[in-house]
C-alpha cells in the first residue's frame, strides 16, 4: 500500500507534481491530508476523556472494536475549541511513527471532496509572519478559493510526547 | 481424473513445499507426518503415488514401504522415496523393500513434478 | 493463520527441531548409552539439514551435515557418545540457530571453530577419525557417452518385481517415444505357460529402435530407477544388427495397443488417462513469519460448533427483525435469542481463551539448557527438577515470563547454591537442587522457583538496606519485609559480581515485569536450607474480571484481582480526612487517592463516595470513586501508542453500550499512593 509517511514530513508528490488529498475545514481554515492515509469518515462518536492525556489528544473512541485517540487539531493551530455542528465529522487516518502503525481520528468541522493539489502552487510555510508554529505546517498550497494547509501530523504528535508541558501526568495534579 | 498423491514426511515445511509444487501441477495431495500415519492414510484411500521420506520418527520410511508392499492392493503403486543420503546402500535397501524410485534432497519443484510425471505417466 | 510460505514454515519447524535436538542432547548427557536419544538427535539434525538445503539455507545444511555425520557414526556404533561430543553439538546447535536467523557477524569463523572442536571430539573418541566429508553432494547420473546422431538400438528386460514395485513398462516406452521416433518390438519368448504365469511379474522384454539426436544420458534417465537390476543394452544404431531373433514385431510409434494386448492383466488396470491439469494454484504472497500457536483439532471443532450455533441464532434474529414471526411472541422470542447469544458469546470467549493456552513445559524446557550452562560456568553440580509442566498459561504470558525466570534461576544457581565443597562441608549432598513447579489455583497460576542453597543472608540485606536508606539502623522490620528489600531498585547482595550476575538486570526489574503481567512475586528463605520465589500470575492477559466504577462522568475498570474491599466513605470520615488522605482500616493507616481530583473531572462529588481498597503485595491504597457500578468481564484493548505516556491506565475496554472504559493501572496507582504517603509523612 503506497503511503505517505508523515514521520519524514516530506510531501509525496507524484511524477506529475500532483497530490490527491482530502480537504476539510477547521474553523475558517482549509486543511488537507493525503487521500492514501484516510481510512474512513465518520459521524461524531461518543468520546471518552482520557485524564492526564494532552488536550490535543484528550479522548478516545471505540472505532470498530479498537480504541483510537481523537485529535483536535484546532489546539495545534491556536483556534478556540468549538461546539460540534451537524457538519462535524471524524476523519480516521492510518499513519505510523517509529515503525508502529496506528489509527487516529481527526475531528473536523466539515469534510469536503477529494481534491488534487499541484506542487506548482505550493509553498513552504514562511519563516515569519505566520500565527502558527512553523514546524506544524508542511506546505501551503494556493487554490482559487484560498490557501490549503498541509499539516505535519508527525511533528504535532511528537511535540506532545516530547514536550513535558504538553503531557501533564497525573502526578502534577496532586499537589 | 486427478492423480492422488500421498506425501509422507516428518518435516511440515517439506510437506508444504511438496504440496504446493504438486497441487500447482494439478495433483491432489494428502499429507502424513510419519510412517504410521502414512500406512493408515494408504489404508483409507487408494493413492496413485506415494512420496515418502526415509528418516522419520515412530515408523521410518523403509518399514512403511515394506508394510505397504505386503498389502496386495498396493501392488504396482509407485513409491518414491526422498533421501539426503546419496550413498547407494540406502537406495538399494529402499529398492529391496519395494520402492519404485527416489529423489535426492534438496530438489527443486520441477524435479519433483518430473519424477511424479515419470512414474504416473501423467 | 494459514501458512502458505514453506520458508516461513521451515523457520518455525527449525526452531522446534533445535529445541528437540537440545533436549535430546541434554538427556543424552545424562544417559550416554541411550540409543533412542542418539537416534532422536540424529533425526533432528538430519531433518534440519535436509529441509534447510531445500529452502536455500545452504550454510546451515553444510554445517549441520558435519554434525549429522558425527552422530551417524555414533548411531551406527562406530563411535561412542561422549560428554565432549554432546557439548560440541550443543554449541553447534546454537550456531545453527544463528545461521537460521542469519544474524551475527563472523558466523563463518564461529562455525569453523566449532567444526574444529567437533573434529577434536571425534578424534578423541575413536582411533580412526573419519574425514569430515563435504555436504550437499548431489548424485550425478553418469554420462556414459555423448549423443548418437542417428539414434540408438535398445534391448531391455525389467526385473521380475519391477511392476509390483510400481514401475509401469508402458510409461517407460512412452518416455522413449517422447525422446524420438520409436520402433518397438515386444519379445514374448520368456512368457511362461498360463498355469505358471505370475500376473504381477513382467515377462516381456522389448527391443526399441530410437531415432533422433538423443544423448545416452537421456536414455539412462528413462531407466534410472530400474537401471541397476534390469537387463539393458544400448548400442548406437549404425553398428547394431538389424534383425532381432524371436521377436513379434509391432508396428511403429503407436505400438502400445499391441503391447498392451500381451501385457499381463495388471497393466490394464493401471489408469493411464490424461492428467487432469488444473490451473496452477500459485501460493499467495507469503505472510510475514509471525507467531503461531499449534491448536489441537478438537479445540477448533469446539470453536466451529459454537460459530455454527451463532449463525443459527443470528438467522433467528434476522427473521425476527424482518417481522416474519408473529408479533405477539416477539418480545419473548427476542429475550430467548438474547440469552442464547449471551451464552454463545461466553462459550466462544472461553474456547478462544483456551486456544491461546500453551503448557508451561515449553517454558520450563528452555531452562534445562540454562542450568546446564550455568553448571559448567560455575563448576557446581546442579540438578534441575520440574513439576506441573502440563499447567497451561496464555501464550503471551509464557513469552513474557521467560526473561524474569531466567534471572531468578540464574540467581538461584549463582548466588543460592554453594560449591560442592561447601555443600559437603555443610552436610548436604554435593549436587545442588533447583526445582521449578507450576500449578493452577483458581484464575491464577503459581510458578515456584526453589533452591536448596545457602538461603538469603539477612545481615547483608539489612546492611545494604541501611546503606541505601531504605530502613533506619534501629528500625524493627519483620523478616518477610526484610526479604522483600531485594526487590528495591539497585539492590544486589552479591558480594562479588560474577560472570553470571551483575548484568544490569536486578530483582526490581523482575518484580516490575511480573507486576506488569498483573502478577505478584514473593520470596521466602531459610538460612542454610535455600530460597523459594513464588510468582502468581493470571491465566491470561487478554481478559480480566474487573470492577466497573464511575468517577465524574467517566467509567473505569479496576482489575478485580487487586481489589481488597469496597467501603463507603462516611461523611464523618470524609470531613475528618480533609487535609490528609488516610483512612484507618483495621488499625492500619491506608492512604487514599481521590480519583475525581486526579482525573480533574470538574464535577461535583456524589453524596455517597465509595472507597475501593486495592493492593499489590503488602502495599495498599484506597481509591475514592463516585459510584461502584458492578463487576465486569473485561476484554483488554491496548491504548494507542500516542497515549503511552499516560501511565495511569493499563488499557481500555469496550462496554455493553459501545462506550469505552479505561482500565486503571493498579501498580501505578499504588505507587502514587505510596509517594503521597511519604510526602505527607515527610511533611509531618
Amino acid at each position: 500500500m503506497p503511503q505517505a509517511n508523515p514521520a519524514q514530513s516530506a510531501t509525496q508528490w507524484d511524477a506529475e507534481g500532483h497530490l490527491e488529498v482530502l480537504t476539510f475545514n477547521l474553523g475558517e481554515e482549509t486543511f488537507a491530508l493525503e487521500a492514501t492515509l484516510v481510512r474512513e469518515i465518520l459521524d461524531l462518536l461518543p468520546e471518552t476523556r482520557v485524564p492526564g492525556a494532552a488536550p490535543l489528544l484528550g479522548s478516545v473512541v471505540n472505532f470498530r472494536g479498537k480504541i483510537i485517540p481523537i485529535a483536535d487539531l484546532r489546539l495545534a493551530f491556536a483556534m478556540p475549541a468549538a461546539e460540534a455542528t451537524l457538519d462535524s465529522r471524524i476523519v480516521v487516518i492510518e499513519t505510523e511513527t517509529e515503525g508502529e502503525t496506528f489509527q487516529i481520528g481527526i475531528r473536523t468541522d466539515k469534510v469536503h471532496e477529494v481534491a488534487t493539489l499541484s506542487r506548482d502552487a505550493s509553498e513552504e510555510p514562511p519563516a515569519v509572519g505566520m500565527r502558527w508554529r512553523r514546524d506544524f505546517v508542511r506546505e501551503l498550497v494556493r487554490r482559487d478559493d484560498g490557501v490549503v494547509v498541509l499539516p505535519d501530523l508527525a511533528a504535532i504528535f511528537r511535540s506532545l510526547t516530547g514536550g513535558a508541558d504538553a503531557a501533564a501526568g497525573p502526578s502534577s495534579t496532586l499537589h | 481424473m486427478t492423480a492422488a498423491i500421498l506425501t509422507v514426511d516428518d518435516s511440515p515445511s517439506l510437506r508444504m513445499a511438496i504440496r504446493i509444487a504438486l497441487t500447482g501441477a494439478g495433483y491432489d495431495v494428502t499429507e502424513a507426518g510419519d510412517g504410521v500415519e502414512g500406512l493408515s492414510a494408504a489404508a483409507a484411500k487408494k493413492f496413485d503415488l506415494i512420496i515418502t521420506d526415509l528418516n522419520m520418527p515412530n515408523m521410518d520410511g523403509l518399514t512403511m514401504i515394506r508394510e505397504l508392499r505386503k498389502a496386495p492392493e498396493q501392488a504396482g503403486v509407485p513409491i518414491i522415496f526422498l533421501t539426503t543420503e546419496s550413498d547407494d546402500a540406502m537406495k538399494q535397501q529402499a529398492k529391496a523393500v519395494g520402492a519404485t524410485g527416489w529423489l535426492v534432497k534438496p530438489f527443486v519443484p520441477e524435479q519433483l513434478i518430473k519424477v511424479s510425471r515419470k512414474v504416473l505417466g501423467r | 493463520m494459514s501458512l502458505q510460505d514453506p520458508v516461513a514454515a521451515f523457520r518455525i519447524e527449525a526452531g522446534e527441531l533445535l529445541d528437540q535436538i537440545e533436549q535430546g542432547l541434554l538427556d543424552l548427557g545424562h544417559r550416554l548409552d541411550d540409543r533412542d536419544l542418539v537416534d532422536e538427535v540424529f533425526r533432528g539434525l538430519h531433518t534440519l539439514k535436509g529441509s534447510g538445503a531445500m529452502f536455500g539455507f545452504d550454510a546451515l545444511a553444510e554445517f549441520t551435515h558435519h554434525c549429522e555425520t558425527a552422530f551417524d557414526r555414533v548411531r551406527k556404533g562406530l563411535a561412542p557418545a561422549t560428554q565432549e561430543l554432546v557439548a560440541v553439538i550443543l554449541s553447534a546447535r546454537d550456531h545453527m540457530r544463528a545461521l537460521i536467523e542469519g544474524n551475527g557477524s563472523g558466523l563463518e569463523a564461529t562455525g569453523a571453530a566449532i567444526l574444529a572442536e567437533l573434529q577434536a571430539a571425534i578424534d578423541g573418541a575413536s582411533d580412526s577419525p573419519p574425514a569430515v566429508e563435504p555436504a550437499g553432494a548431489v548424485p550425478v547420473v553418469p554420462v556414459a557417452a555423448a549423443g548418437s546422431g542417428s539414434g540408438w538400438r535398445l534391448s531391455f528386460r525389467l526385473p521380475a518385481d519391477a511392476m509390483a514395485n510400481g514401475t509401469n513398462p508402458l510409461m517407460l516406452l512412452d518416455e522413449l517415444r517422447e525422446l524420438g521416433e520409436c520402433r518397438i518390438v515386444a519379445r514374448t519368448d520368456k512368457v511362461p505357460p498360463l498355469a505358471d504365469l505370475v500376473p504381477t511379474e513382467c515377462h516381456i522384454g522389448w527391443d526399441v529402435e530410437l531415432r533422433g539426436d538423443i544423448s545416452r544420458a537421456d536414455i539412462d534417465d528413462v531407466f534410472i530407477f530400474v537401471m541397476d537390476d534390469m537387463e539393458l543394452s544400448v548400442t548406437p544404431l549404425e553398428v547394431a544388427a538389424d534383425d532381432v531373433p524371436g521377436a513379434a514385431p509391432v508396428a511403429g510409434a503407436d505400438g502400445s495397443a499391441a503391447v498392451q494386448g500381451v501385457a499381463p492383466p495388471v497393466l490394464a488396470a493401471i489408469d493411464s488417462a490424461a492428467p487432469g491439469k488444473s490451473p496452477a494454484a500459485t501460493p499467495s504472497a507469503a505472510p510475514k513469519s509471525g507467531e503461531s500457536v499449534r491448536v489441537p483439532a478438537e479445540r477448533l471443532d469446539e470453536l466451529m460448533d459454537r460459530v455454527g450455533e451463532l449463525v443459527i441464532v443470528q438467522s433467528r434474529l434476522s427473521q425476527l427483525a424482518s417481522g416474519q414471526a408473529s408479533a405477539s411472541g416477539n418480545e419473548l422470542a427476542l429475550r430467548s435469542i438474547s440469552e442464547e447469544i449471551e451464552r454463545l458469546a461466553g462459550e466462544l470467549r472461553d474456547t478462544m481463551m483456551v486456544l491461546r493456552m500453551v503448557p508451561v513445559a515449553s517454558l520450563f524446557s528452555r531452562f534445562r539448557r540454562l542450568v546446564h550452562d550455568l553448571a559448567r560456568e560455575t563448576g557446581k553440580t546442579i540438578a534441575l527438577s520440574t513439576e506441573g509442566e502440563t499447567t497451561e498459561v496464555d501464550k503471551t504470558m509464557i513469552e513474557r515470563l521467560a526473561d524474569p525466570m531466567v534471572h531468578l534461576i540464574r540467581n538461584a544457581c549463582d548466588h543460592g547454591l554453594e560449591t560442592p565443597q561447601d555443600r559437603l562441608a555443610a552436610g548436604k549432598p554435593a549436587a545442588g537442587q533447583v526445582h521449578l513447579s507450576a500449578h493452577q489455583a483458581g484464575g491464577e497460576v503459581l510458578i515456584t522457583i526453589r533452591d536448596d542453597g545457602r538461603g538469603i543472608d539477612r545481615e547483608r540485606v539489612r546492611a545494604k538496606a541501611e546503606v541505601q536508606g531504605l530502613i533506619q539502623p534501629d528500625q524493627a522490620i519483620s523478616d518477610h519485609d526484610l526479604l522483600q528489600m531485594i526487590f528495591h531498585p539497585g539492590f544486589s547482595t552479591a558480594a562479588q559480581v560474577t560472570n553470571l550476575s551483575g548484568r544490569g538486570v536486578g530483582m526490581d526489574v523482575v518484580k516490575r515485569t511480573i507486576e506488569s503481567l498483573r502478577g505478584t512475586i514473593d520470596v521466602t528463605s531459610k538460612p542454610g536450607e535455600g530460597s523459594t520465589v513464588v510468582l502468581r500470575i493470571p491465566l491470561t492477559l487478554a481478559i480480566i474480571d474487573g470492577l466497573l466504577v464511575r468517577v465524574g462522568e467517566g467509567r473505569y475498570v479496576i482489575p478485580l484481582g487487586a481489589v481488597e474491599e469496597c467501603l463507603e466513605l462516611s461523611l464523618e470520615e470524609h470531613l475528618r480526612s480533609r487535609g490528609r488522605s488516610f483512612i484507618t482500616l483495621r488499625d492500619r493507616l491506608v492512604p487514599f487517592l481521590r480519583l475525581r481530583e486526579i482525573f480533574d473531572t470538574g464535577t461535583r462529588p456524589d453524596p455517597h463516595q465509595k472507597i475501593v481498597v486495592i493492593a499489590t503485595g503488602a502495599e495498599r491504597v484506597g481509591l475514592v470513586v463516585d459510584q461502584i457500578i458492578g463487576s465486569h468481564q473485561t476484554v483488554i484493548k491496548s491504548m494507542s501508542p500516542l497515549h503511552r505516556d499516560v501511565a495511569t491506565f493499563a488499557g481500555a475496554t469496550i462496554l455493553g453500550d459501545g462506550g469505552v472504559a479505561l482500565i486503571l493501572d493498579v501498580v501505578q496507582l499504588v505507587t502514587l499512593g505510596q509517594h503521597q504517603e511519604e510526602r505527607l509523612r515527610a511533611a509531618g
